[in-house]
């Protein structure tokens, strides 16, 4: 769903994302200290080993994306780390696309940096419980925001790759519900283990 | 360390899940006696049901636009001997696509030819008996490979175990390159 494949859209579309995504990926790096490296190649690896594996859903079939969990862990070192997954995912899998790489990697990544760094100082300061609410609500709706994303890539390109409202809202739904749901598990776990890791969000 | 306990429990979830596979659309598409039949799927994740499929010839342009069923399947009459591309959209941004090469077609085209013409005693009453077993032969060949060409196109979309812990390894070292530069960097600096 958010793994658009090479030849599907126009070149103003890839080299937009391409263009977003390489500035926000310069950005994470700058951004990602000495502290931050494991984390990052940790969240990394989860999002790009999980996001392999797709249940059907309803007339299509659906992955985790993980986007508000990186996020509000990660902050802007999100966008590296999408980065080398996705393109990790295209080179090994032919999942996604090389092409397609600067707009996946805006698709995925910019929900979870935004509503991550949004909620960041709010899951900081909160209980293991509210945090899991906070945290569950962020990563559902960073998966919305990405199919709305996605939405107006396919449109811009072509009239041919037609996005159906339907089929959005029979995969689209469920898959915000699932990732509420890991997203506030992940956060309460690591909030009562760990709480250091959700301090130094970048 | 909660790093390395993380890192263990990735593991160990990634090792749970090498049964499942990775969901990538793919287009299958066989020619059998002038009518080219095939089905969307996700690659180890089920079928893709009525999805958009639009045909298009050499030149670009869509000649049949229809829907898969609900197991996922298409069927359409080829009405020329010509190179098609099909392509699938679920419509939430999965696409996939397949050529038919028309160098498929040698036997089938004479097979199209001879139904427009309308010609419904076989081609043996042409006298061209050549075209006719070319034709049995190619509907044999098309029938028995097709599970061959169908097990090929489920596994070359497969991930597999190996790949998935080469991808880990490569990004646990890619942390460990930028550790090193950094700590080069700390060193030289004062």
């Amino acid at each position: 769903m958010a793994h658009i494949p090479d030849g599907v859209l126009s070149f103003p579309v890839l080299i937009g994302g391409g263009v977003i995504a390489a500035c926000a990926v310069a950005l994470g790096l700058k951004k990602i200290g000495d502290e931050d490296i494991p984390r990052t190649a940790i969240l990394a690896s989860g999002f790009f080993a999980l996001s392999l594996f797709a249940l059907p859903v309803g007339p299509s079939s659906v992955h985790l994306l993980l986007g508000g969990l990186m996020g509000i862990v990660l902050g802007a070192a999100i966008f590296p780390a999408v980065c080398v997954a996705l393109l990790l995912q295209a080179v090994m899998f032919g999942f996604g696309g090389l092409t397609t790489l600067g707009v996946n990697v805006v698709n995925i990544a910019l929900p979870g940096a935004l509503i991550g760094s949004l909620v960041a100082p709010m899951i900081q300061s909160a209980t293991p419980a509210r945090a899991a609410l906070i945290a569950g609500v962020a990563s559902a709706l960073c998966v919305g925001l990405t199919g709305l994303l996605v939405a107006p890539a396919l449109a811009l390109s072509s009239a041919d790759y037609m996005f159906s409202a339907r089929v959005m809202i029979a995969t689209y739904i469920p898959l915000m519900l699932i990732e509420g749901l890991v997203g506030g598990f992940c956060i309460s776990f690591v909030k009562r283990v760990k709480p250091e890791l959700l301090a130094g969000a970048a | 360390m909660i790093i390395s306990r993380a890192l263990a429990s990735c593991l160990a979830l990634a090792a749970m899940l090498t049964s499942a596979q990775a969901h990538r659309l793919k287009l299958f598409a066989t020619l059998e006696d002038g009518t080219i039949s095939g089905y969307a799927f996700f690659v180890g994740s089920g079928r893709a049901q009525d999805a958009d499929l639009r045909i298009s010839d050499e030149s670009g342009k869509e000649i049949a636009a229809m829907r898969t069923d609900s197991q996922g399947t298409y069927r359409w009459k080829v009405p020329a001997a010509k190179t098609y591309r099909l392509v699938a959209n679920t419509g939430d941004g999965h696409i996939a696509e397949t050529l038919i090469d028309r160098a498929r077609f040698s036997g089938v085209s004479t097979n199209v030819t001879d139904s427009t013409t309308g010609d419904e005693d076989g081609p043996a009453s042409n006298g061209t008996n050549a075209a006719h077993i070319e034709r049995i032969v190619d509907a044999a060949v098309a029938r028995q490979m097709r599970p061959l060409i169908e097990a090929y196109e489920a596994a070359e979309g497969r991930t597999r175990f190996n790949d998935i812990m080469g991808g880990i390894g490569m990004i646990v070292g890619l942390a460990g390159l930028a550790m090193f530069a950094q700590a080069r960097r700390r060193e030289t600096k004062p």
